[in-house]
């Protein structure tokens, strides 16, 4: 943790939570960046790579989450991962 | 060695390998890898991940082109999942830490997930299911065999085993049963009785502790199963198995004698079936009739309810191969739980104690009748007799006569043949029936103790908890009493001569049947397999001897000092089948 750590918070806005689905998003586009982001809700920790890790969080709709990102384009990472969040992952239907 | 005390429901001694089979009803072969395989096990495991990945990019580009992007995302998020590195890491470190098969990592950590997403995202539970089962596709490979495709003979270990399963198993291969739940009365106890193959049931937990291929006794007359015995116990059983086949010989000759007492009362040993094809078993051991035909089966495995069609194939074989002997056929004997097509119980706390059986057919008539209407159309065929079980009330015996009457006039408006002399019973299973039974005498034309359900409801016994099971005994003399007030009001009823037929394991125990004719009984219905011994019984012994014994035993006041008394009487008349 010597890397300078990144910060944001977000809320889950799509209607059925953080389901596989929604992890796929995440992971698809965390690809397009080299930052190292952790999603923090409660207690609990999960990469933003690793779709099996977001899922069990099971983050429902209106759950405040913390993202929290280092390395190399964090700033940017968080970014894009706020606006994603707050389109509700692109989802149209349930 | 590590010897494991369960509930005997079958009995029998048997050496052979284990197959071992997961709650999912997968055959796990092997549980623990050595430790110098360890690395050679991972390997296994990486080649099945690639494999597996592989099988899911393809679905996913065929799903993709098919029907969109949209659709093939689903397994975009499973290909994901299953080259993520935690999932890896954790399967890995089962296999390297603990030496778990990879088979048996894959369980253990996608049923951990899937337990989880249960609770936080149950709409993805099957996906966890869908990796898991694709990985232990690819990890088994040809090695994985369901209990319907067998090439070799097995032991099945199991945790329990679902109507399903042991309705597609292979029967040629299957020599014995262990379950570690279950109790006498459970599916596999049943089933292994129909098969005639040792079956030990209740053990608890064992199952980590063998692994398929290793060597495992069965005996299902002390209800002990074995796990790699020592080549002491296994002289031992050998041998003893083989004394239970030279008795089996030297019972054959009995098989076209009839069983008469030595005083010449003649008595009727029926069979108790609940698949079609054990009528071949009662005819092979020279049965005078099937006394019980328990129709469950056709409601399980299935999604469907069954359809008159189904019904009457079943019974019309059964009927057909008994020419003109009797075959009682019992009507529905279920819970609501067992059967897919009918809607859930709602509020079944106690269900030994809720809706099932008759009460279940008068709640859902059509499906009542379509069994009736398959009965009565038997009836032209043969001698078939029909039971109602687990009446309890004058009231509930006089609704299922009337819709039987009602279907009768139905056959015979639209021509159908039937017999109109088919005789209709109960069985004697709840003591409030038994407190009535001078009234139900006069409204049946036989009555059938169904002594399994009677001990239960008599001494509040669930038989399937191992807990309370000892306290489960058909020698309780407040059962015996029961019995005996059932055939003394069958003896004076008014109307006409009702015959009292007893089944359940009572019956098929050679303890108890110089006792069941000494209080008058000459019917006895008991799993084909056993019709021999308790021909050899009945032609060992007058009825003034059983007499003597039944007034005895009738005065004892506990359950062991009855087994005990009638143990040494059996003895003095019938030596081999002293133990």
């Amino acid at each position: 943790m010597d890397q300078p750590k990144v910060t944001r918070t977000v809320t889950v806005a799509n209607r059925s939570g953080i389901h596989l689905r929604a992890a796929l998003t995440v992971f698809n586009l965390m690809r397009a960046f080299p930052a190292k982001v952790e999603i923090v809700m409660d207690r609990q920790r999960a990469m933003a790579d690793d779709i099996l890790q977001m899922t069990t969080l099971g983050a429902m709709p209106g759950q405040e989450l913390i993202l929290e990102a280092t390395g190399p384009d964090a700033e940017a990472a968080l970014d894009a991962l706020a606006l994603l969040f707050a389109a509700g992952f692109h989802e149209e239907d349930a | 060695m590590k010897k494991l005390q369960g509930i005997a429901v079958s009995p029998g001694v048997v050496i052979g390998e284990a197959m071992v089979m997961d709650t999912e009803g997968f055959r796990i072969p092997r549980r623990f890898v050595a430790r110098d395989t360890v690395e050679y096990e991972l390997e296994r495991l990486h080649q099945a991940v690639s494999a597996a990945s592989e099988e899911i990019a393809h679905n996913r580009d065929a799903v993709s082109s098919e029907l969109g992007e949209e659709y093939g995302r689903i397994f975009e998020a499973h290909l994901q999942i299953l080259q993520g590195v935690q999932l890896r890491d954790e399967i890995e470190e089962l296999i390297r830490e603990r030496h778990y098969s990879p088979e048996y990592a894959v369980c253990r950590v996608m049923r951990r997930y899937a337990e989880v997403f249960q609770k936080v995202q149950s709409r993805n539970v099957g996906d966890i299911a869908d990796i898991e089962k694709r990985l232990l596709r690819q990890l088994l490979g040809r090695r994985r065999e369901e209990l319907s495709r067998l090439t070799s003979p097995v032991l099945v270990l199991a945790h329990n085993l679902t109507p399903s399963e042991t309705a597609n198993l292979d029967r040629r291969f299957v020599r014995g049963f262990v379950t570690e739940v279950g109790g006498p009365g459970s599916h596999t106890a049943i089933v292994a009785a129909a098969l005639e193959i040792p079956a030990v049931v209740g053990t608890g937990p064992f199952l980590n502790e063998v692994s398929g291929g290793d060597l495992v006794i069965i005996d299902g007359d002390k209800g002990l199963v074995i796990l790699h015995p020592d080549e002491e116990a296994i002289a031992r059983y050998r041998h003893e198995a083989d004394e239970l086949r030279s008795m089996a010989v030297r019972l054959e000759v009995l098989r076209d004698l009839p069983a008469v007492t030595s005083d010449g009362a003649r008595v009727e040993l029926m069979g108790n079936i609940e698949f079609p094809y054990e009528v071949d078993h009662c005819v092979d051991r020279g049965a005078d009739g099937v006394g019980l035909y328990r129709t469950e089966f056709l409601y399980l495995g299935d999604d469907r309810e069954p359809d008159e069609e189904d019904h009457f194939r079943a019974y019309s074989r059964v009927v057909r191969s008994m020419g003109n002997k009797p075959v009682t056929i019992r009507t529905f004997d279920l819970g609501a739980d067992k059967v897919p097509s009918l809607p859930g119980p709602e509020d079944e706390r106690n269900p030994a104690l809720g809706q099932r059986s008759i009460r279940l057919s008068l709640r859902h008539v059509p499906m009542f009748r379509k069994q009736l209407r398959a009965i009565l159309r038997a009836s032209a065929l043969g001698d078939v007799r029909i039971m109602f079980p687990l009446v309890s009330t004058i009231l509930e015996l006089r609704q299922a006569k009337m819709i039987l009457a009602d279907v009768m006039e139905d056959l015979e408006e639209h021509g159908v043949a039937y017999s109109r002399d088919l005789l209709v019973g109960i069985m004697v299973e709840v003591p409030s029936v038994v407190m009535m039974i001078d009234h139900f005498v006069e409204e049946v034309d036989f009555l059938s103790i169904g002594t399994n359900d009677l001990i239960q409801y008599t001494l509040a016994v669930d038989r399937s908890n191992k807990d309370v099971v000892w306290l489960y005994n058909a020698s309780d003399p407040a059962v015996l009493k029961l019995i005996d007030r059932t055939i003394r009001a069958a003896q004076a009823a008014k109307r006409k001569a009702v015959a009292v037929n007893l089944c359940g394991q009572m019956s098929g125990s050679a303890v108890y049947t110089m006792l069941l004719l000494g209080m008058g009984m000459r019917q006895l219905s008991v799993p084909p397999s056993v019709i021999p011994e308790i021909k050899k019984v009945c032609r060992s012994v007058t009825i003034q001897e059983c007499e003597a014994v039944a007034r005895h035993a009738l005065t004892l006041e506990n359950a062991r000092d009855v087994t005990s008394y009638l143990k040494g009487e059996l003895k003095k008349r019938v030596p081999e089948f002293g133990t």
